[in-house]
């Protein structure tokens, strides 16, 4: 079972934050398939947030192909992340490395680098939900 | 989408001038609605109007089902114990869900026998709220649910109510004048402001549909954007648009949150967003 | 709602019981002592015209001095008690409290919820009323008085009378607590209310009907139990009615002291001359006429006043 949690001064709408939470959970392994989500009233009553803000958030990860809504059970993993994901993790992180290092050679300092990257990161997110334009 | 609440037209007027001007706005059934807007916006005579505890001027109100209120200073008999006050709320409802309201009380540990003045705010706010939730109404109306209360009890009130709302599709319209309070907890917003409706929509809708641009000042707004607010430091100038496709890159363009949305409107009382009358009602 | 309405009002409602209960026990005392003490004193043929009968009735005043003072001050203060305690709090104290937000937002419509308060609270209100005129109508007697009539102040508390004071009082009250929102102004408006309502309908009742008009010539003391007198003038030997008394007929000298001697004497010669005295009164026959007009004039001050309370009650403005 996973418990949620909320940062309310991260700017992140409330549904991506759980949404993100499940994924974490999948990659870390501590939501495997099979596993049944809390449902929206349990999370409601632990967070105080609207029922639909849970809903949005299955619906989204259900889109996705994680999980699997049933009626009258509840909403239950499909699938897991990870494995090849790490790796791709991974390659991406060196190119990134890479970056940093040819910013810095460029004469940026932190602050611009981090300028840059949100707004890049704005940019690919305009719109809402994650993970459309980039797939 | 049925509405749970419709109001259309209604006025009321105050011995000073109007309370409530032509106001028209409706909530879909299963929504938790924000009601806010400054002090003295009209909120709770809109509320008392809703609850009919107000005759209005002109216009009328449509509900679905019972309405159950708790109103802002959550109102109870003090010398009542609240063995009694439940017996208040069964003697007064013909829909009184009995085992529900005594078994949420023993859950919070407020023993029967005890007299509502001996509570604390935070008891007799969850009294209050269990008092109209045992009525299983259509349309709870809550008046500054959480003023008055320690952040401890404001996070239990609103969790029964979301609790609540997930369980039993309640709809729900909640006023506050701080809009931080409900970002979490609603999903429609109605912003009242000088006694007229300014916006009444769904929450996501509203957030997508405006947009947060800064850039050189030299800029013109977007073509067809309806400019909420303009705000002017330097070289650098600041809008709130609704409705625009933004094509120039010099624009920086984000997502407006609740907070920058309402007060936007609020400072701007000419500027509106409503659903277009063939709406209202729907 | 009968529940609700005891509930909220059950400490007016005790007290007002109990005090019933405590005067009726001070009457049944009193009586019961004061029908030994007549026992032991009382000439035969009493209660009747003969002074005998009169100063047996004076040593009894005297004897129950206590209960009498009571008993003056019970038709002002019996009726301004109901108002005060229980109709001014009725809607006052909702509105001090705000709880009129929680009782008229539940199902019971605020229509019912007046209604039933209303006629639950007015109909023991009245009850009591009548209980009260019940004890001193057994009570009165026993005192070697039958002065139902004549005496305003006993006639307030017999009959219908009381009932119909106790009710007005008690629509008043209501009333103010729906004009004010607050108990206080209410129950102020109750006291100023009754105080003025009483000896305006006091001046009123003399128009209830009709005076009779009985001459006499002999005596200026009308030879009617219990009449309630209203007016009076000296007849000249040509039949017509005087303003004021005559002058210059007859030596008129003021009596000194407690005596009424030169009087007397004064309306002797008056007699003597030819004079006759008519006396405007009410007989005592009257009384249930008289009852029934004032209930209906009370009855009709307290529907005005309920029918304000739930005017402004069901039609709110901000």
């Amino acid at each position: 079972m996973i418990e949620f949690h909320l940062d309310r001064r991260s700017g992140v709408a409330t549904y991506l934050q759980l949404v993100h939470q499940v994924k974490q959970a999948l990659r870390l392994g501590t939501l495997r398939p099979g596993d049944r989500l809390p449902t929206a009233r349990e999370v409601v009553e632990a967070l105080a947030i609207n029922p639909n803000t849970v809903l949005k958030a299955y619906r989204e990860l259900e889109r996705e192909g994680l999980v699997e809504g049933r009626p009258g059970l509840g909403t239950f993993v499909q699938r897991s992340l990870g494995g090849v994901r790490l790796a791709d993790q991974a390659a991406l992180r060196r190119e990134l490395d890479e970056w940093v290092r040819r910013a810095r050679r460029a004469g940026l300092d932190r602050d611009d680098m981090e300028t840059l990257f949100s707004l890049a990161m704005t940019d690919a997110y305009r719109g809402g939900a994650a993970g459309e334009e980039t797939a | 989408m049925t509405a749970a609440l419709t109001v259309t037209g209604l006025s009321v007027r105050h011995r000073r001038g109007w309370a409530l001007r032509d106001c028209s706005l409706s909530v879909p059934a299963g929504r938790v609605a924000a009601l806010v807007g400054p002090n003295g916006a009209g909120k709770t005579t809109l509320l008392h109007t809703v609850t009919g505890l107000l005759t209005p001027h002109g216009g009328t109100v449509t509900v679905a089902g019972d309405v159950a209120f708790m109103a802002q200073d959550k109102p109870l008999y003090d010398t009542f114990t609240i063995a009694e006050t439940l017996t208040f709320g069964r003697r007064l409802n013909p829909r009184w869900d009995g085992a529900y309201a005594a078994g949420r009380l023993a859950e919070l540990g407020i023993e029967p026998e005890r007299k509502i003045k001996e509570l604390s705010g935070g008891q007799q706010a969850q009294v209050a709220l269990t008092l109209a939730l045992a009525r299983r109404p259509g349309l709870l109306v809550l008046d500054e649910p959480l003023a008055n209360l320690d952040p401890l009890a404001r996070h239990d009130v609103m969790r029964a109510l979301m609790g609540e709302v997930a369980e039993r599709g309640t709809t729900v319209l909640i006023s506050s004048h701080v809009v931080a309070d409900l970002h979490d907890t609603c999903d429609w917003l109605v912003v009242l402001n000088g006694g007229r409706v300014q916006v009444s929509g769904d929450i996501d809708d509203l957030l997508a549909g405006h947009l947060m641009l800064s850039g050189p000042d030299e800029l013109r707004p977007p073509a067809g954007a309806q400019v909420i607010e303009e705000s002017r430091t330097g070289r650098q100038v600041r809008l709130l648009v609704r409705g625009a496709q933004v094509l120039d890159p010099r624009w920086n363009v984000r997502q407006a949150d609740l907070d920058e949305l309402v007060l936007a409107y609020l400072r701007s009382p000419e500027a509106s967003a409503l659903p277009r009358l063939s709406e209202v009602g729907a | 709602m009968i529940w609700l309405t005891w509930r909220q009002h059950r400490a007016q409602i005790l007290v007002t019981g109990g005090l019933l209960a405590a005067l009726g026990l001070l009457l049944l005392g009193s009586a019961v002592e004061a029908r030994l003490y007549v026992a032991g004193h009382a000439p035969p043929g009493c209660p009747g015209r003969a002074a005998a009968c009169w100063d047996l009735a004076l040593a009894l005043s005297e004897r129950y001095d206590a209960v009498y003072t009571l008993f003056g001050w019970m038709p002002l203060m019996a009726p301004a008690l109901v108002g005060v305690f229980w109709g001014a709090p009725l809607l006052g104290r909702e509105y001090e409290r705000g709880t009129q937000k929680l009782a008229w937002t539940q199902a019971v419509s605020v229509r019912r919820w007046m209604l039933v308060k209303l006629g639950v609270l007015g109909g023991l209100v009245s009850a009591g009323g009548l209980l009260l005129s019940a004890m001193v109508a057994l009570w009165r007697p026993v005192l070697q008085r039958e002065d139902w009539f004549g005496n305003i102040g006993v006639f307030n508390m017999v009959g219908v009378a009381p009932a119909a004071w106790w009710l007005y009082a008690f629509a008043m009250g209501v009333a103010g607590g729906a004009l004010f929102r607050r108990t206080l102004p209410a129950m102020a408006l109750v006291v100023a209310g009754i105080a003025l309502t009483m000896p305006g309908l006091f001046r009123l009742s003399e128009h209830y009907a009709e005076p009779v008009r009985t001459v006499q010539s002999g005596s200026t003391v009308l030879n009617a139990d219990d009449a309630r007198v209203v007016g009076w003038a000296w007849i000249a030997p040509s039949g017509t009615e005087l303003p004021s008394p005559p002058t210059g007929v007859c030596a008129h000298r003021p009596d000194t002291g407690r005596s009424g001697r030169n009087q007397e004497a004064y309306e002797r010669c008056l007699f003597g001359k030819g004079y006759r005295y008519a006396i405007y009164h009410h007989p005592a026959t009257r009384f249930w006429r008289f009852q029934w007009t004032e209930a209906a004039i009370l009855a009709v001050g307290s529907v005005a006043f309920a029918g304000t309370a739930v005017r402004r009650t069901l039609r709110r403005r901000v």
